[in-house]
């Protein structure tokens, strides 16, 4: 049985902005340099997108749940980087990716776990553990690249399926739907939404606040292990700038998608379409020869309207309100 | 009742089965049978003993009323019960059954509920989500919700809410909010309801609604612990009374067994003197010279679609009360005098001068102070101890602390030297007046350091009016100043605004309570629908003759 009222939330304003932009994007560029709509650079914003879009998943529902995961970006380095070397000692494939969506695991239940133990606010806590893996993938690689070899490994995710889809946007395709499914139909979902919108009545409920959390963490872990494994294959090598400055990727994905800082609300398509939208940006100011530097100075404005048009949302009911 | 889709969880770790098993059957007709039998509780919190040793007893199809001043421990008794606290001494026994609540959840799975004072709904969530939040009904680990929509239409029907299952809650009115609460202890087929102050919030209708319903649930078996501060819902309502004072049981008694005076002895004990005060002391009228501007001065003042035409008037010592029901925009005038909402047109003066309030700040600073109808949203501070939320808008430099018993007519000079925000104030000169503000207020607190959460509502209203006190006004904007608030310091509020007008502050207060508002002020403007329909005399006007025209 479908749930109308939340297909309804999905599709409702909140995603309607970052998906009309994203056909604007779209219209613009493709006019003002036709390349914009070849294969190939289609290809380059979807690949880029479904990677961006699986941390943004994860970190969606962190930010449902009213927390911050700063470490994600990390976390995608340090899963690239075990894959790397486990393969470059013979393991065989499967076990690479097994152990490589262990390490999100692994990484997840120790945000989690401090964040519950230590009582600490999430990006404290994550702001910690991004500086020591990142440390940590110093360490393993003396701060060198690690090449991968293996052409499976690569296909998996960059190879194009029937042709025209390319993988990756599959296996984002898939963790949308499983996130979805785990977001609006499963009582973790609902219980890490129930937690950002008003904790005091999460806890009347008895919810197990703890255990709820530490499950958000590990997911968000696994998102962001997934989206690293797949930068190294198709990167074919890794090295811990992979993922530097995901983190803030993902959680402008997050916000400019519609899902409010405030918590209490998430809205996974909204994710999806604004990690379209910012490929498409970074690609078509490519294509359009705007000097890559810029591109920062674009995403920095794109995050300030999404804010400003979520407190708009939100309603400044009164006047004369500042929130700092 | 309505038999919930997968209703509560099954299993709990605080009893057998065969317990859960006669939960399942509501008792029939057998109206004595005990459900819930709480015996010698005691707690303390931080070596202070509050509770010494109460019994309580909860029987199916009746409703039980707790009374008791602020900080009698009623909340505390709530607490002990619905497992948000744990008692150091006594016991709690379910279907005659010892208990261990070492949480909320194992209350609820021992079927008791608790629709708090501050409701327990996520704003952000459709009605079905929170009514079936932490007891979602799944199969292969999905929610069913078409199973749970189902059963809320039902329940919603039965409760005469008219919202669709979908809707969000945060964009319900309080007394709907309250409803779905109630719809989420039928789901769960509670058999314990207890309900802290759930019509304070309420107007005339939504409380009549929310009766019926309560009545509905008794019949069915329900035991319902029902805690209120007004006596009159409790004599139409209650068929039992339990008062409690610092702590004890006082009497536990048939409704039929007592009266009004009775109860309100009880909770008082030998404070009772303070009752005599009850009846409006005879004041002299209105000090200020006719010549003199009033301080506060609305001409037809419109704002949106919730204010038309208002026009009135508040002298310097004058309290002028303003009545109506909910949505009749007597909150709305209050907040829009305060800058909180957009004036269209019309003019507001204040001490003659006709101002322009764009927000708050600019009615502080031509001498208006709001004590806002939401305490805990938009009064007090939480994470400040009770000295820093006194001492908020404390301005050393622009007068000498002013005792509250002394008088003094407050001049509007002294206002235009508010503190900017880097003047450093002395710790003994804010010592001194928050001394000066709790004696004169009698503020209760262990300590200037606890945390003003750590206070009952009472006290932390005495302590937004020593703010108010401490801020100099010339015009003092009420809006429900008792709201949860106990008899005993009720009065005492009471005599707190008499005292802010005999000093020459005009004060407007907007109250749900008409006796309120017949104890405090001299005029009364009862607005329906926006609009100011009469301007009585609280002298010789019954209650009655006020509700006539707030509905019109």
């Amino acid at each position: 049985m479908a749930m109308p009222g939340a297909i309804k939330r999905m599709l409702a304003a909140e995603s309607a902005a970052a998906l009309l932009a994203l056909i604007a994007v779209f219209v613009i560029f493709s006019a003002i340099n036709e390349r914009f709509l070849s294969t190939l650079n289609i290809d380059g914003i979807v690949v880029s997108a479904s990677i961006s879009a699986i941390t943004g998943l994860g970190m969606t529902l962190i930010i449902a749940m009213r927390g911050l995961d700063l470490s994600v970006g990390s976390i995608m380095g340090f899963a690239a980087i075990a894959a790397a070397e486990l393969l470059s000692h013979g393991v065989p494939l499967w076990l690479v990716i097994v152990s490589g969506l262990a390490v999100g695991v692994g990484l997840g239940l120790c945000n989690g776990l401090l964040i519950i133990l230590l009582r600490l606010p999430s990006f404290v806590a994550t702001l910690a553990t991004l500086s020591m893996i990142l440390g940590g993938e110093l360490l393993i690689t003396h701060g060198e690249t690690v090449t991968i070899h293996s052409a499976l490994f690569s296909r998996i995710v960059i190879s194009n399926i029937g042709g025209c889809v390319p993988a990756a946007a599959v296996i984002a395709i898939l963790v949308f739907v499983l996130i979805w499914l785990i977001f609006h139909r499963t009582p973790f979902g609902r219980h890490v939404v129930a937690i950002g919108g008003d904790i005091r009545a999460a806890v009347g409920a008895g919810i197990n606040i703890r255990r709820v959390t530490v499950g958000a963490f590990i997911l968000v872990g696994v998102c962001a292990a997934l989206s690293g494994l797949m930068t190294g294959a198709e990167l074919q090598n890794a090295d811990s700038t992979i993922g530097a400055g995901a983190e803030l990727t993902a959680i402008a994905v997050v916000v400019v998608g519609g899902t409010s800082l405030v918590g209490g609300r998430g809205n996974l398509f909204g994710t999806v379409c604004a990690s379209l939208l910012l490929a498409s940006i970074q690609a078509g100011l490519n294509v359009a020869n705007v000097s890559s530097l810029y591109e920062d100075l674009v995403f920095g404005s794109i995050l300030i309207v999404a804010l400003m048009v979520d407190g708009l949302r939100r309603g400044t009911r009164r006047r004369g309100m500042l929130v700092v | 009742m309505v038999s919930g889709a997968g209703g509560l969880a099954n299993g709990s770790d605080t009893h057998s089965d065969t317990h859960l098993d006669t939960w399942a059957t509501p008792s029939e007709g057998g109206q004595s049978e005990v459900l819930v039998r709480a015996t010698g509780m005691r707690k303390h919190f931080d070596g202070v003993e509050v509770l010494h040793g109460v019994d309580l007893e909860l029987r199916s199809g009746q409703v039980h009323a707790l009374l008791g001043e602020n900080g009698a421990g009623k909340s505390t008794i709530i607490n002990l019960l619905s497992g948000r606290l744990r008692p150091d001494g006594g016991q709690i026994e379910v279907y005659g059954a010892p208990v261990e609540f070492r949480n909320p959840l194992a209350a609820r799975r021992a079927g008791i509920s608790v629709i708090a004072q501050e409701l327990e709904l996520v704003p952000t969530l459709s009605i079905v989500e929170n009514v079936f939040l932490g007891v979602e009904p799944t199969r292969h680990w999905l929610i069913r919700w078409a199973d749970a929509r189902r059963t809320v239409v039902t329940v919603l029907e039965e409760l005469g809410v008219n919202a669709k299952p979908d809707q969000i809650v945060g964009s319900m009115s309080i007394a709907d909010q309250q409803l779905v609460e109630i719809a989420k202890a039928i789901v769960g087929q509670f058999r314990v309801l207890i309900m802290d102050e759930p019509t304070s919030a309420l107007n005339l209708s939504d409380t009549q609604r929310l009766f019926k319903i309560v009545r509905r649930l008794r019949a069915t078996g329900v035991a319902i612990l029902y805690v209120s501060h007004r006596l009159w819902e409790v004599f139409d309502l209650a068929d039992r009374i339990t008062v409690l004072r610092d702590g004890q049981r006082i009497l536990s008694t048939g409704i039929a067994e007592i009266d009004v005076d009775g109860v309100i002895r009880a909770m008082l004990g030998s404070k009772s003197s303070l009752m005599g005060m009850a009846a409006r002391p005879s004041r002299a009228t209105v000090p200020a010279a006719p010549t003199a501007p009033p301080a506060l001065a609305l001409d037809a003042v419109q704002s949106g679609e919730v204010l038309h035409d208002i026009s009135l008037s508040v002298h310097a010592g004058q309290v002028i009360g303003l009545a109506g029901v909910l949505g009749s925009g007597r909150t709305e005038l209050v907040e829009a005098i305060y800058g909180l909402r957009r004036i269209d047109a019309g003019t507001v003066r204040l001490n003659g001068k006709a101002v322009e309030l764009r927000e708050p700040k600019e009615a502080l600073r031509h001498g208006a102070f709001l004590l806002p109808e939401d305490r805990k949203l938009e009064g007090i501070f939480g994470h400040f101890d009770v000295r820093e939320n006194v001492i908020l808008s404390f301005d050393p430099s622009a007068k000498k602390v002013r005792k509250s018993s002394e008088s003094g007519g407050s001049e509007t000079a002294t206002l235009q030297r508010r503190r900017s925000g880097l003047t450093p104030i002395h710790l003994q000169t804010e010592r001194k007046a928050f001394e000066t503000m709790r004696k004169a207020l009698g503020i209760r607190c262990s300590r200037p350091e606890d945390r003003i959460t750590a206070l009952s509502g009472g006290n932390q209203q005495k302590a937004l009016f020593a703010r108010a006190a401490l801020s100099h006004p010339n015009v003092l904007l009420l809006s429900e100043p008792t709201r949860g608030v106990d008899v005993g310091a009720k009065e005492e509020i009471y005599s707190a605004i008499d005292r802010f007008a005999e000093q020459g502050i005009a004060v407007l207060v907007s109250s749900s309570e008409l006796s309120e508002l017949l104890r405090l002020s001299a005029h009364i403007y009862v607005l329906r629908a926006g609009r100011i329909v009469a301007q009585v005399s609280a002298e010789g006007t019954s209650e009655g003759d006020i509700l006539k025209l707030m509905a019109g």
